[in-house]
């Protein structure tokens, strides 16, 4: 013990990489090689996982490029959550670790394994295509070169920070939906679409948004965060799922999808009652016939409990109800003021 | 006696309203007061903020407003409540415009939102208010030869800008709170995971699968119950179960708790007085 602290003191001790190993060619199944190098304080997971290349086993695979988290392409887990190898510390990890000094590397998740730490990205480059991911100018082919496109700062602010992606997949891969349905759009398609939905020189807004409302689009996303938590780039991806709803909302209407039925919902019994009233909101977000085939078996189950949601004229108004309602609908005209002031300009 | 306003989540007024009963047992016995609100609102649950941000803020300022009215913190036992109160409190402490605009509609109830109060969870003031120990010292059945899975669910540890109490990648409230009570937490990989409650009207196969994972490690590891401080957590996890692994071909089944619940069962109530008999697995 002494002398691992002795060890930890002087800036170099011995450190464990459990690194997740996979050839389909060759193995049956994935296993775990145990490489321990001598580590420096300072030295990135990246550099290790170079030296071991280098040094002790050339059939080790990864992808790096940049060494500096610009690149995007050396996202990997480290102890479990998916971030940029050649941005973590060694040292940092070893905080981090399950089994002391064992430091655990296994490749992102949810994509498609090539070969050790080696994920394929097709996936991901295909559903930035589904989703048109890119600008289609709104200036007419004869005017380019010839115009300037002006771009406010106001506007440049709306997507500074979504700009920052480096398609690294980290939030791709710890997307609690996409683990459960690989045909999910994912957070990063998600954040792309509305990069290029905000931006005034593009002229297909309103073809993506068709895309984005669809079966395992924007809707999908249930809310759990996990992908802002682990952007490598810190950006606040959430913030942009929630802009394409409210756009879709806007553009669409509450009634487009059994999705934007659900969320509309709430903002309907809030001003009703103050209260959400849950026995009605599956029978409105997906009608009586999908409640009734998805649901009868459970409610009964529920029923017998007494743990059904209270009928809507059960529904107990919150105190003060009234005085509530005048200033939930004097909201309601501040908000109409504002759409016309946008509007015109 | 500590005392705080007690915000009623909707679920726990209709679906879960063992959550709130329990907490009536035990808050004296553990020197807690809660004044409940009975002219809070609907949050929004994590939509009103991108169907109206407007009204999204004057609910959610309204909300803490009642609490800052007597003087005292506003307590949240449901997660999804939790981080959508808080995210309204940062919005509007952070833009005086929209503060400004809100309070003027405010007043015509009497009242002002002025970022006094905190908006915090049932689990933190167990936690950090009564303290470990105090706890500790109030147990009459200690929960010892239970195994214990603690499921933190995604809202009261994310996003962390706005949560901030936990780490998000390795949260440890809930697991000190089992340990106090006598209870034995297990390794638990899906702890900060999601339980898919937010979609399940919407892409219910997804939702029951994320389900599905978090309840199958638990049962592998033999834990004895699953605990968890969000009711829409407990909704997915106990009402939904049998669904959940019908549809992941798992043959078992196992008790979801609500925290209220371990605290009344530690401090010698009974399951019955607790309203676990209401859960649909139990
Ligand atoms: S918040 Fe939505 S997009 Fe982000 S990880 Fe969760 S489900 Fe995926
Ligand atoms: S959003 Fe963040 S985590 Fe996701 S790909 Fe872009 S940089 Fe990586
Ligand atoms: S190698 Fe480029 S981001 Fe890590």
């Amino acid at each position: 013990m002494t002398e691992t602290i002795d060890q930890h003191q002087e800036g170099k001790r011995d450190v464990t990489f459990r690194v997740f190993r996979f050839n389909p060619q060759v193995d049956s199944k994935p296993y775990f090689d145990d490489y321990t190098i001598s580590a420096e304080r300072g030295i990135t997971v990246l550099r290790s996982l170079n030296y071991i290349k280098e040094h002790v086993d050339a059939t080790l695979s990864f992808r790096a490029f940049c060494q500096a988290g610009i690149c995007g392409s050396c996202s990997m887990r480290v102890n479990g959550i998916s971030k940029l190898a050649c941005t973590s510390q060694v040292w940092e990890e070893l905080d981090k670790c399950r089994e002391p000094g064992i430091i655990k590397v296994e490749p992102l998740r949810s994509m498609p394994m090539i070969k050790d730490l080696i994920v394929d990205m097709d996936p991901l480059v295909d559903k930035m295509k589904r989703y048109a991911n890119w600008i289609e100018s709104t200036m007419p082919l004869d005017e380019m070169g010839k115009k300037e496109f002006l771009v406010s700062e106001e506007e440049f602010h709306r997507y500074d920070k979504a700009t920052d992606c480096i398609l690294c997949a980290s939030c791709v891969s710890e997307c609690s939906i996409l683990r459960a349905n690989k045909e999910y759009v994912s957070p990063a398609v998600l954040l792309k679409s509305y990069r290029m939905n905000v931006d005034s020189r593009d002229s297909i807004h309103d073809i993506r948004l068709a895309e984005l409302v669809k079966d395992h689009g924007v809707w999908d996303c249930t809310h759990c965060y996990r992908c802002q938590e682990s952007c490598v780039k810190s950006i606040p991806i959430m913030e942009a799922i929630h802009a394409i709803r409210e756009d879709a909302l806007e553009c669409r209407g509450p009634k487009d999808t059994s999705g934007a039925k659900h969320a509309e919902a709430f903002m309907e019994d809030i001003e009703k009652k103050g209260k959400l009233v849950e026995a009605t909101l599956p029978i409105r977000t997906n009608g009586m016939i999908w409640t009734l085939r998805n649901l009868l078996p459970m409610a009964m189950k529920m029923i017998v409990k007494r743990r059904t949601p209270p009928p809507p004229p059960l529904v107990k108004s919150a105190k003060g109800i009234k005085i509530f309602r005048a200033m939930f609908r004097e909201m309601t005209e501040h908000v109409k003021q504002d759409h016309q002031k946008s509007h015109k300009k | 006696m500590k005392r705080y306003a007690y915000y009623l989540s909707c679920i726990n007024e209709s679906m879960t309203k063992e959550l709130d009963r329990s907490i009536d047992f035990w808050q004296k016995d553990l020197g807690l007061e809660f004044v409940k609100l009975h002219e809070g609102t609907c949050c929004g649950g994590s939509n009103l903020d991108y169907v109206s941000p407007k009204h999204f803020a004057l609910v959610n300022a309204r909300n803490i407003a009642l609490a800052e009215k007597m003087g005292l913190d506003l307590i949240v036992s449901c997660n999804t409540c939790l981080m959508t109160i808080r995210t309204a409190k940062k919005k509007l402490d952070e833009t005086p415009a929209l503060k400004q605009e809100v309070n003027d509609i405010l007043k015509q109830e009497g009242l002002e939102y002025r970022g006094t109060s905190e908006v915090r969870h049932l689990l933190w003031v167990l936690v950090d208010d009564v303290g470990l120990e105090s706890i500790k010292a109030k147990v009459t059945v200690p929960l010892k030869n239970y195994r214990i899975a603690p499921f933190y669910g995604c809202h009261i540890l994310r996003p962390s800008t706005v949560l901030g109490r936990d780490n998000p990648l390795a949260p440890s409230s809930l697991d000190q709170l089992i340990e106090a009570l006598g209870g034995q937490t297990i390794p638990y990989e899906h702890k900060n995971r999601c339980c898919g409650f937010h979609t399940l009207l919407v892409a219910e196969e997804e939702s029951l699968n994320v389900a599905a994972e978090a309840l199958e490690e638990a049962i592998n590891a033999k834990a004895d119950f699953i605990v968890t401080p969000c009711p829409l957590c407990h909704t997915v996890l106990d009402g939904y179960q049998s669904k959940a692994l019908k549809q992941a071909n798992i043959d078992s089944s196992i008790p979801v708790f609500h925290i209220s619940e371990m605290v009344g069962l530690a401090l010698g109530y009974t399951a019955k007085q607790l309203g676990i008999k209401r859960h649909i697995v139990c």
